[in-house]
């Protein structure tokens, strides 16, 4: 079977060389066959990647161990589940499985867009071919995860070998959340390729701008959605797993990921002044270039050893091949732009400073501000060695300290720009959008100062939550009232109707709550309390409101793990709440251990447990205990903001239906002043 | 007379009784100011990216508070205790350990620069900001096509594209694309 999939992977290689090579002839000749074949030799491509990924997913579970890649990451004692996340838990299945990924998209593509857009398609087709071909060559020619075991024999040569059992897979990986965080980001980054894409076809084919956009929205959607979910599954189970009370440690690969997300929605609000405007063609184009290429430069970090990382892969020359590419893509792109950008000038003029668009300008530039700033910090070890000759480490507080105002600035933004309108916002327009609104902000942070809230930034967060919170709720509530006037439904039916009418707006607004949500939990972490002991059995430590009470240890055999356990009774103001079971697994395939934290969650605060082992001086057991405030409320704002993204991709109901039902519906009440003028011209708004 | 005795070493013992909150609190201080510092410093056992108030080798077979983080915040305690403040507490902990040990980049040097950029980088993308909103504000709506033709100093490109032709590739693209 790893001489099938090998086989499979440089056939692959072959029809992607076709696909580039051939669609680049179709443009040229413009000759419908070659057109076809070039098309159709993309799609054997992704066919021939899908049974390549498949037969390394067969290698592992049929515990072949004479294939080098399954022998590192695997054992017979793991169980099925992880053997899938075995996958892509090295440098070439890793590989392997983006290039797998990156198939799903352009087969969809191709095959949706198969008998449309006949004079796009072309240069789409080269250009997921061309990205294709990198990774398959890089799969090919430089990390097979199908090279064979072999030990060197007398003679030097190679003698391929069999083991009997592999080394494992790493303990750290060996949770669910490695199960499907590591597919949710990398779809995130390989979908970004798919407006890259389009966005270069365009320039390319000299469009002069709008299409593209209208194509590729939904897909960036999906791929911000996913890139969004696979950051907080990767904080969810750094928090879950590694056991040292955080979720967010501005680690370079976790900066990596946040790069492209924060230029994705920055494209996300800009695309939006093309669609009603006209404007802002060009910065969009670059948005995608950028996005793109910050996917390709988070994968450069990843793998090269350019800077340290607790999850970087081994170091590796891979890091050249992809600075080549970066810099082949960056040439490709500027060279397009310089040659074609005639095609992607304003047709609008700015009405007045107080105006949807100049809230999306600020709203850009602070999400780029952040990305630059994030990246220039990542990379100032490196440029501080060349400039000096010694590494200056650039940590969590230097990001804290330079993004949370960023944050809090874009916050506001998020509650500002939806109530202005597009053009100019009148005085009157902006007494009736914001006065409830700042007033319930400024109420809030009134109230938390006499709770005893006395960190500036936690303060302010907890205004801009509530300020921008009270936006939301304003906007649903003046449109469910109308539909509910007409309609006479439930308040809940109304916000319903209001949503499915325009979904890309209320979707947004969604988005945006869930936003909240997650800022509400970030500022939870001004009030992080911690607290470690030796705890001998029957002894309690204190935390918080709480007492944690050691009753005893234990040992649990797993299959492929020991796992040594401290069975903990949480209580609380001397009342019992519930146990705790924190526990250390050793694992003696790798001879290596990692911890299983365990935690009280509530809306409140999280009592988070960590074993730590028993102290090798002492030989007594050691607990290190949190209380982290308002946790949750980052789990579950991510799932407020997937939701939001899912109802923004379904497609809106016509408003048009539901005004001439209005219309139709006889004794409706009178409508309160609002004329159905308005109601169109609100629904129009976004 | 030994009920006496015992009075007065009860009495001399008072200040001590007396002191020792006060000195307790004293070193819970200096042990927080340890903290605080500490977390400004990088642990150098090597295995981690940690502060050194928090490194817990995580991970390991034993993650609990690492000996080298202990070591160093003992050493911050003892520059506490010297009567140094926080600033050269931190200052004679690098000089010892080298600007690796930083956790974020110092406020002098080559370190300044790291604190720069993020405001330049403000400013900078204010000022174009401002400097957009300008020339969008100066530009008179829907004119792109004409915009293009008038400014056809700008390379062969744009003596090239007239307002017709945009218009036609416009058509062309709606035409061949379908949503």
């Amino acid at each position: 079977m790893d001489v099938f999939g090998s086989f499979a992977l440089i056939l692959a290689f072959v029809c992607a060389l076709y696909a580039f090579g051939g669609g680049i002839a179709a443009i040229v000749t413009r000759h419908p066959l070659l057109i076809k074949s070039a098309r159709q030799s993309g799609m054997a491509t992704c066919a021939l990647i899908f049974v390549s990924t498949l037969s390394l997913v067969y290698l592992f579970f049929s515990d072949n161990y004479s294939v080098a890649y399954v022998v590192s990451h695997s054992n017979r004692d793991l169980s099925t589940f992880f053997k899938v996340a075995a996958l892509w838990s090295g440098q070439e299945g890793s590989l392997l499985f983006w290039s797998f990924l990156l198939a799903i998209y352009v087969f969809s593509v191709l095959f949706t867009y198969r008998s449309k857009n006949g004079e796009l398609m072309p240069y789409v087709g080269v250009i997921l071919a061309g990205v294709q071909l990198f990774f398959l060559t890089i799969s090919n020619f430089v990390a097979s995860p199908f090279k064979a075991l072999g030990v060197a024999n007398a003679s030097g040569a190679f003698d391929l070998v069999a083991r009997a059992d592999g080394n494992g897979l790493n303990p750290v990986l060996q949770y669910p959340e490695m199960v499907i965080h590591p597919p949710n980001l990398y779809s995130g980054y390989t979908g970004f390729t798919i407006p890259f894409a389009f966005a270069l076809a365009a320039l390319l084919a000299r469009y002069p701008g709008e299409k593209w956009i209208h194509l590729t929205r939904k897909w960036t959607m999906i791929a911000w959605c996913f890139q969004s979910m696979g950051i907080l599954l990767g904080a969810h189970w750094a928090y879950a797993v590694l056991g040292w009370g955080g979720y967010w440690g501005w680690d370079p690969v976790e900066n990596a990921s946040l790069l492209p997300w924060l230029t994705g929605t920055a494209f996300l609000h800009s695309v939006m002044m093309q669609e009603k405007r006209g404007m802002m063609k060009v910065w969009n184009v670059w948005l995608v270039f950028v996005t793109f290429m910050l996917c390709i430069l988070g994968t450069l970090l990843t793998r090269s050893g350019v800077v340290s990382s607790v999850h970087a892969f081994a170091q590796s020359s891979i890091g050249s091949w992809f600075v080549g590419f970066l810099c082949v893509v960056a040439g490709v792109c500027l060279a397009a732009y310089f040659k074609n950008k005639d095609y992607l000038k304003s047709e609008n003029q700015l009405d007045s400073l107080v105006s949807r668009e100049s809230s999306f300008l600020f709203n850009n530039l602070v999400l780029l501000v952040a990305c630059v700033a994030v990246l220039s910090g990542t990379l100032f070890p490196v440029f501080s060695e060349w400039f000096t000759g010694s590494r200056i480490s650039v940590g969590a507080p230097f990001f804290n300290k330079v993004n949370i105002p960023l944050g809090l600035l874009l916050l506001f933004l998020t509650g500002v720009g939806p109530l202005l309108a597009w053009r100019k916002t009148s005085t009157e327009s902006l007494l009736r959008n914001f006065k409830w609104p700042s007033i319930l902000g400024l109420l809030a942070g009134v109230t938390a100062f006499m709770f005893g809230v006395r960190e500036m930034f936690a303060l302010i967060c907890f205004v801009l939550c509530v300020f921008v919170g009270s936006t939301i709720v304003q906007e649903f509530f003046r449109g469910a009232k109308v539909v509910r006037i007409r309609s006479g439904a439930s308040w809940l039916a109304s916000c319903v109707d209001l949503t499915l009418r325009n979904t890309r707006r209320y979707g947004g607004y969604i988005v945006h709550l869930g936003m909240v949500m997650i800022f509400i939990g970030l500022a939870g972490q001004a009030f992080n309390k911690e607290v470690e002991k030796e705890l001998p059995i029957g002894s309690t430590v204190k935390i918080g409101n709480y007492d944690l009470l050691l009753q005893s240890m234990d040992q649990k055999q797993e299959k492929n793990y020991v796992a040594d356990r401290m069975i903990v009774e949480v209580l609380r103001n001397d009342k019992p709440v519930m146990m705790l079971y924190p526990e250390r697994r050793n694992f003696p395939t790798n001879q290596e251990s990692g911890t299983m934290v365990a935690i009280y969650s509530t809306l409140r605060e999280d009592l988070y447990v960590v074993y730590a082992g028993m102290n090798p001086q002492t030989n007594l057991p050691t607990v290190h205990a949190f209380i982290n405030p308002l946790v949750k409320w980052v789990w579950w704002g991510g799932m407020v903001v997937v939701m939001g993204t899912i109802v923004a991709l379904l497609p809106s109901r016509a408003a048009v239906v539901v005004l001439a039902k209005a219309a139709s519906t006889a004794g409706a009440p009178e409508l309160g002043g609002m004329r159905p003028a308005q109601v169109a011209l609100r629904e129009g708004h976004d | 007379m030994q009920n006496r005795k015992a009075k007065i070493g009860l009495l001399a013992l008072l200040p001590l009784l007396l002191m020792a909150p006060v000195a307790q609190r004293l070193l819970a201080d200096q042990n927080d100011r340890a903290h605080k510092i500490g977390d400004k410093l990088k642990c150098m056992c090597g295995g981690c990216d940690q502060s050194a108030a928090k490194c817990y080798h995580v991970g390991g077979t034993y993650s609990g508070p690492c000996d080298t983080a202990k070591s160093m915040l003992k050493e911050i305690d003892a520059h506490v205790a010297q009567g140094k403040n926080d600033e050269q507490a931190l200052q004679a902990m690098i000089t010892e350990y080298g600007p690796l040990a930083y956790l974020e980049p110092p406020k002098s040097g080559f370190g300044l620069v790291a604190w720069l950029m993020p405001i330049l980088y403000l400013l900078g993308g204010t000022g174009l900001v401002i400097v957009i909103m300008k020339r969008w504000r100066k530009r008179p709506a829907a004119i792109a096509g004409a915009a293009m033709a008038a400014g056809a100093g700008g390379g062969q490109a744009s003596v090239n594209v007239t307002p017709e032709l945009l218009a036609r590739a416009r058509d062309l693209a709606r035409r061949e694309t379908e949503d």
